[in-house]
């Protein structure tokens, strides 16, 4: 029994990072801009939160300088995409690969590796978190409680604002939208910024308030299984958030199999949320509907030069 | 007509980039240069600011590595396995696939090579002959699922190799800390590979897997440039809608140059570990898949330029191992790096393809 509320309990944490990076994924891809990064960017959120906590002392500073770190970072993914217009999976592959390379050397040159921090206190949400079995559900750090509210405002913002509306015309189509005046790069570099700023605190999320260390590459292929979640909840923030929940309960089965003794080796109970990526992509494929929700432009570069 | 100049954004208000028809090819050359130079600029200024001191970088980068004959002769052997991912890259990023699973397919080829060692099949004489074998047979096993859920279901491969690719990472670690362990040793190795399992060295002191990776870019040169399927491939990168209407087996041509794909990624599996190595160990195969891919873009696709990209990037691992040894500096400063050329080196293609002009007399 405890396995079981223990693992309710555990399951908001690890989906988090999540529907954090894949808010973020969505916000970049509404405007058209195909968002590799994502294992990247958080993986600078990560570091930059940790070495931020281990300077300032100051858990909320952590969880700020790692979405500015992110954000900073992506301004090279824009440049890629926006300026050079190189080829969006490439360039978002390459950030990945700098900012494995740059996280790593960063972590370890300042001595970052392995610090302990404290993270942040839970909050018991009384009388939610006396229920029986999923009472642990509703004992979580503060950042935990403020997701849903990030989610609330991003939907709005997408769907019923006027910014909202010209981010997604631009990602459907961004001729007509220069046409209408609508400054596409512009839009894009703030889609990509907010975006990359979202997928910071997701990393930082994991670093700073679950791991509460680092260790280099320690994201181990989330930032990808957001960019799967993004494609499943055909660019959907509500289903996003509940793929996010779902696989935020695989990943919390993985410590509790280990604890009840099973004997299977760990690294095949690891392996358990790549192959359901997978087979959830599969599943997804085979459904077959027609994918009418991805953004229409998403992944070719604006060249405007054409028009005269 | 002046309200409209003044609301455009800053890099467009006085310069318009026009696209380039044709550019000399000196100047694509000189523009690849400078681009390659500011891009080993940039990375020594990041070498510098990890504290290698200014001075040692032109011994310990180019004077070491390169006028040494036995370093010489290590990024040689580097090498190796490097051109063979390249290829892969080449390869599947021509049938327009996006295999980011170099990596698995390597660790599959090279698990399959040791699976041979370790379970005694074939004779000492056949032994080799057999692991190569077996180690492209494997890698290319592993690229069989992508492909064809890519082609019969549209399942999106960037996501399915990667996938893959860490699949395959923690069953080589359950591997390597569980059932194939060498109790001998305190590492997470396999047992050592028999003289007779090891890629032999040639007279004169090069590794076999020189000649071998040499081979097969003249191979898969052959395959793209002169073969019916690389006419194919060629028709499929264009267009695949077009290839399709014109009568060319588009599934076929994409199928077979991704499984000719992992079959080169498992090859260079077997390279490091028979090669290199000796044995299997966790960690063998790291570096290795990016490499491969950004070695392909580099090369736009081309194998005999991606064998030269491949020496390129060999020397950098060369020279980042022992920047390792003799300065703490982690091995993720190789990733830098080579993330760091690629983007200014593809970075250079915007200048050859625009032309930025001054607009006379502000519009």
């Amino acid at each position: 029994m405890t396995l079981i509320t223990s693992w309710i309990g555990n399951t908001p944490e690890f989906a988090v990072p999540f529907a954090l990076a894949a808010l973020g994924l969505i916000i970049t891809e509404k405007s058209g801009v195909l968002a590799l990064g994502a294992e990247g960017l958080m993986l600078v959120g990560a570091v930059a939160g940790i070495g931020a906590y281990l300077t300032f002392g100051q858990t909320a500073v952590a969880l700020v300088m790692a979405m500015l770190a992110a954000g900073v970072v992506s301004l090279l993914f824009a440049l890629m995409v926006l300026v050079m217009r190189i080829n969006q999976v490439i360039s978002g592959l390459v950030l990945v690969f700098f900012c494995q390379g740059l996280t790593t050397l960063t972590g370890t040159l300042m001595g970052w590796t392995n610090q302990p921090v404290p993270g942040l206190p839970a909050i018991a949400l009384w009388p939610l978190s006396e229920l029986p079995y999923v009472g642990r559900f509703f004992v979580q750090n503060l950042v935990v409680y403020l997701v849903p509210v990030i989610f609330l405002i991003a939907v709005w913002a997408l769907n019923r604002t006027t910014p909202g509306l010209r981010l997604r015309a631009v990602g459907e189509n961004p001729q007509a939208a220069d046409a209408a005046g609508i400054p596409v790069l512009g839009y894009r570099l703030a889609a990509i910024v907010i975006g990359s700023a979202l997928i910071g605190l997701a990393g930082a999320f994991i670093s700073v308030l679950s791991t509460k260390l680092w260790i280099s590459n320690m994201t181990a292929g989330r930032g990808w299984i957001a960019v799967a979640l993004v494609i499943f909840a055909r660019w959907s923030p509500w289903k996003a958030l509940a793929g996010a929940l779902l696989f935020g309960c695989i990943e919390a089965l993985i410590p509790q199999l280990a604890a009840s003794g099973i004997k299977l080796s760990q690294y095949f109970v690891f392996m358990a949320p790549y192959a359901i990526t997978l087979g959830v992509m599969i599943w997804v494929a085979a459904a077959k509907r027609e994918n009418r929700s991805q953004p229409g432009a998403l992944g070719t570069p604006f060249i405007r030069e054409e028009r005269t | 007509m002046s309200e409209l100049a003044l609301r455009r954004p800053l890099i467009n208000r006085r310069y318009t980039l026009e696209l380039r028809q044709h550019m000399a090819w000196y100047w694509q050359a000189l523009i690849l240069g400078a681009s390659l130079v500011l891009g080993l600029l940039v990375s020594g200024a990041i070498l510098v600011a990890a504290g290698v001191p200014a001075g040692e970088l032109l011994n310990e980068f180019v004077l070491y590595t390169l006028f040494d004959a036995q370093s010489l002769k290590s990024v040689l052997f580097q090498a190796s396995p490097l051109i063979m991912v390249g290829l892969a890259g080449c390869l599947a990023f021509r049938a327009r696939f996006w295999n980011l699973g170099l990596e698995g397919q390597m660790i599959f080829g090279a698990i399959g090579a040791t699976a041979i060692t370790l379970w005694d099949i074939g004779s000492p004489s056949l032994r080799l002959p057999l692991m190569i074998l077996t180690a492209m047979a494997c890698g290319l096993l592993w690229a069989v699922a992508p492909v064809l859920l890519r082609l019969k279901l549209r399942v999106n491969e960037i996501v399915s190799t990667l996938m893959l690719n860490y699949i395959a990472v923690n069953f080589l670690l359950h591997l390597m800390y569980g059932p194939w362990k060498d109790p001998k040793d305190a590492f997470p190795y396999s047992p050592k590979y028999e003289s007779f399992e090891l890629l032999p060295d040639l007279p004169g002191g090069l590794s076999l897997s020189i000649p071998i990776a040499i081979g097969l870019a003249v191979l898969v040169l052959w395959f793209v440039s002169i073969s019916r399927a690389g006419l194919y491939l060629r028709f499929v990168d264009k267009s695949p809608d077009v290839a399709r209407s014109v009568g060319v087996p588009v599934a076929r041509t994409i199928l077979m140059a991704v499984l000719f794909s992992g079959a080169l990624a498992g090859l260079a599996g077997l390279m490091v570990a028979a090669g290199q190595e000796g044995r299997l160990t966790h960690s063998f195969y790291v570096g290795y898949g990016f490499s491969g891919i950004l070695i392909a873009f580099l090369a736009r696709n081309n194998p005999i330029a991606a064998t030269c990209a491949a020496l390129l990037i060999a020397t950098l691992f060369v020279a980042g191992r022992s920047l390792q040894v003799f300065y703490q500096i982690p091995f993720a400063m190789v990733q830098l790096i080579q993330a760091v050329l690629v983007i200014c080196v593809a970075s250079s293609d915007f200048f050859i393809r625009h032309r930025i002009r001054r607009v006379q007399g502000g519009e």
